[in-house]
């Protein structure tokens, strides 16, 4: 964005929305079909799958679980996070690449075979260098881009909305309720 | 769809400006055709208001229910324009707004208008369409005739009392929503998606709360929807006489005619309007003798932090989206010395709570990674600093004749360049957010780097001068007796304050300044 700075030509809309944070298009699968889906007060289903084979979506499946796994509340393969995944790299062709390379060099490391810490011991360093913000190789984007896509997929789920955060927001209120926070 | 009969005004655009304008002119007497390019909408049934992003498959909610049109283009939001999905904050400018070439050492333009010229005005959409907020005695932010406010969230109360260390004051929000139900409208709920369209009218739309009850009461207001105006038709002796139009659906041409014509279709298109409308005596466009026709483009900017409040982490959860917004930092800066002209003021997290793309920024994962997520989530505030840009002689509005939109139109384009002004505004405005958020107790996720545009003004600015504005102080444009231009265009400059309830009020006074002159026989 810094290289804009000096005149900024802009193209078609201007959001008049401020749209923290900045990540781009593929937040929340905006680039996929808009209309998918009907409101129904439920957690819409993803279809059948769509980009990745049996394989390769157990393999994310694992992946995603020890992103977010099951506490006190569900974690991510209960919240229906790789049907997400799978919607919104099927839509993006960069995506596709790097989901594709990403699983088959998991494989290629024994992953599925693997006990839980040593699969843990395997991600720890590309979590490390994301944190950093130092990615660079492809198992390190690989891991970046199924982060990104297993928080998303999460914390917009239904058991991720309402069990984990807890949200309380979309209510009918007849009156606001005051805040009561003690000065000290 | 040709219409045989000639209008009193026709009027372009019906979001809040189109509008107010078009029902207080009805509700005067007056023939009014409202000219919208969108499709007809019910706001009870259409909008996705109560969905949950998990409803759909990519998780992003769509403005529009499945098969519902609408708000799809800036030509064709649809009835009620973007008041349909505004935020509904609604503050008066104060003389200094009006006035701030002379406040500010020349920097700017004054407004050829005085608060005490809008005041009753403003007076008068308070009234008529319920503006909530609290009596607060600022000179810089005038009160005004409110319904009670709402109360603030605990994360504004934090930040109220960290800014108050600062000498910084933060104050309930105004907002164009009802607290209390008021002309057949129930009072607001709170269910936190107001921008996402408000299905009970509620929150202020010019759809619901003007337009439709003008047509009924007074029977003189005409709706043709989705009618694109494509050209303001002139006459050999220098006066409209109406718009040139396309059916959105089936792109057949027509007119609509009248005795005058109001230009409101929001800022950018408004501007691409009068420059689609050549004609030999205005070959740049329709009213531009002055050549500054699409110049001094003066959006707003923001900025932005993102931060966690410690004293809220893995505290209960409350319904803190409320009705977005609730408190608000007016502009400090104006009554300090400071490098620049103008100044800034503060939103405190108008954004809703369906979407936390701020989680991917937590560190490791697993466990711990997801418990620091659920802790963090009642903390997490967006400070959303607005500055004003004062005209720099670049940044403008303009036709591109090369590409064509679905209608046959050119796409109406903006050129912003960023000044030294308006960098030095987003860097003070950032270090105060940055200062306020630590004083508050906060803990800084993420600091927006660069101005961002919102809240688009100028391009048909008003003022006494022919020779360099488009508009006099009646929103009446200088070139043609019976054009006028009314909506965030005409601003000379943009204050640092949300614009809408100053559009409503111009409206309102310009919808005045008509019926007198048709009551004279002018027109």
């Amino acid at each position: 964005m810094a290289e804009r700075r000096e005149t900024l030509k802009i193209i078609g809309a201007i959001s008049a929305t401020c749209t923290f944070p900045y990540t781009g298009n593929e937040l929340y699968g905006q680039h996929a079909d808009p209309h998918a889906g009907h409101a129904s007060g439920k957690q819409a289903s993803t279809g059948p799958r769509k980009f990745f084979t049996e394989a390769e979506f157990a393999l994310l499946s694992k992946l995603t679980d020890l992103i977010i796994p099951d506490t006190d509340t569900p974690g991510a393969v209960k919240a229906g996070v790789p049907g997400y995944i799978d919607l919104v790299v099927d839509a993006n062709p960069e995506h596709r690449k790097v989901m594709r390379e990403g699983l088959a060099w998991l494989q290629a490391q024994g992953f599925a075979a693997m006990d839980q810490p040593r699969q843990v011991a395997l991600l720890m360093p590309l979590s490390e260098v994301l944190d950093k913000g130092r990615v660079k190789t492809l198992p390190e984007r690989f891991f970046r881009l199924a982060k990104n896509l297993t928080c998303d997929g999460y914390f917009t789920s239904q058991i991720g909305m309402s069990e984990t955060l807890g949200f309380k927001g979309g209510s009918m209120m007849a009156n606001y309720p005051s805040c009561e926070i003690p000065e000290h | 769809m040709s219409q045989q009969k000639i209008f009193d005004v026709v009027v372009v655009g019906s979001g809040p400006s189109g509008g107010t304008l078009a029902a207080r002119l009805a509700r005067q007497g007056v023939d009014v055709a409202l000219v919208e390019g969108g499709p007809k909408l019910n706001t009870r049934t259409d909008f996705n208001t109560h969905a949950m992003p998990y409803e759909f498959a990519n998780r992003h909610i769509p403005t529009m229910k499945p098969g519902k049109p609408g708000m799809d283009s800036q030509r064709t939001r649809g009835a009620g324009g973007k008041s349909q999905t505004w935020n509904a904050v609604a503050w008066r400018f104060s003389q200094r707004d009006f006035k701030g070439k002379d406040w500010d050492d020349g920097a700017g333009e004054n407004w050829p208008i005085d608060y005490a010229d809008l005041a009753p005005h403003y007076d008068s959409v308070e009234r008529e369409v319920g503006v909530c907020g609290n009596l607060d005695g600022l000179t810089d932010l005038p009160d005004g005739i409110f319904l009670p406010p709402v109360p603030l969230k605990c994360s504004d109360v934090l930040l109220q009392r960290g800014a108050a260390k600062l000498g910084v004051k933060v104050i309930h929000v105004r907002k164009a929503t009802l607290t209390k139900p008021k002309s057949g409208r129930p009072a607001c709920h709170y269910c936190g998606n107001c921008m996402a369209g408000c299905d009970v009218a509620a929150k202020y739309n010019s759809y619901d709360v003007h337009i439709i009850p003008a047509m009924r009461q007074s029977g003189k207001l005409t709706l043709f929807t989705d009618t694109l105006a494509r050209e303001v038709m002139l006459s050999p002796e220098n006066k409209v006489t109406g718009v040139a139009t396309i059916d959105r659906v089936t792109k057949q041409q027509g007119e609509v005619r009248g005795r005058s014509v109001v230009v409101s279709c929001a800022c950018v298109q408004s501007v691409g309007l009068l420059q689609m409308s050549k004609s030999r005596r205005y070959p740049t466009g329709l009213a531009n003798s002055s050549g500054h026709l699409g110049q001094h483009f003066i959006p707003h900017f923001t900025g932005g932090i993102e931060f966690l409040l410690t004293q809220l982490k893995g505290k209960p959860v409350g319904n803190d989206e409320g009705f977005l917004d609730h408190a608000y930092q007016p502009s400090f800066m104006h009554t300090r010395t400071r490098p620049y002209a103008r100044s800034f003021g503060a939103q405190f997290g108008y954004q809703n709570r369906r979407g936390i793309g701020w989680a991917r920024r937590f560190s490791g994962f697993g466990a711990d990674f997801k418990n620091a997520v659920k802790a963090a989530y009642p903390a997490y505030v967006v400070w959303s600093p607005y500055g004003e840009k004062i005209p720099d002689g670049r940044s403008r509005i303009f036709l591109d004749e090369k590409n064509l939109d679905a209608w046959g139109l050119p796409e109406v384009r903006r050129e912003l360049n960023w000044s030294d002004n308006d960098w030095k505004i987003f860097n003070d405005m950032t270090n105060w957010g940055r200062e306020i958020v630590r004083a508050s107790g906060g803990e800084i996720l993420e600091v927006a780097t660069e101005p961002r545009p919102n809240h688009e003004l100028g391009g048909c600015r008003m003022g006494s001068d022919p020779k360099s504005s488009v508009v006099d102080r009646n929103c009446r444009t200088h070139d043609v007796d019976n054009l006028y231009v009314v909506d965030g265009s005409v601003f000379p400059s943009a204050s640092e304050k949300n614009p809408t309830h100053t559009m409503m009020a111009l409206a309102a006074r310009t919808a005045d300044h008509l019926a007198g002159r048709l009551k004279k026989g002018e027109l």
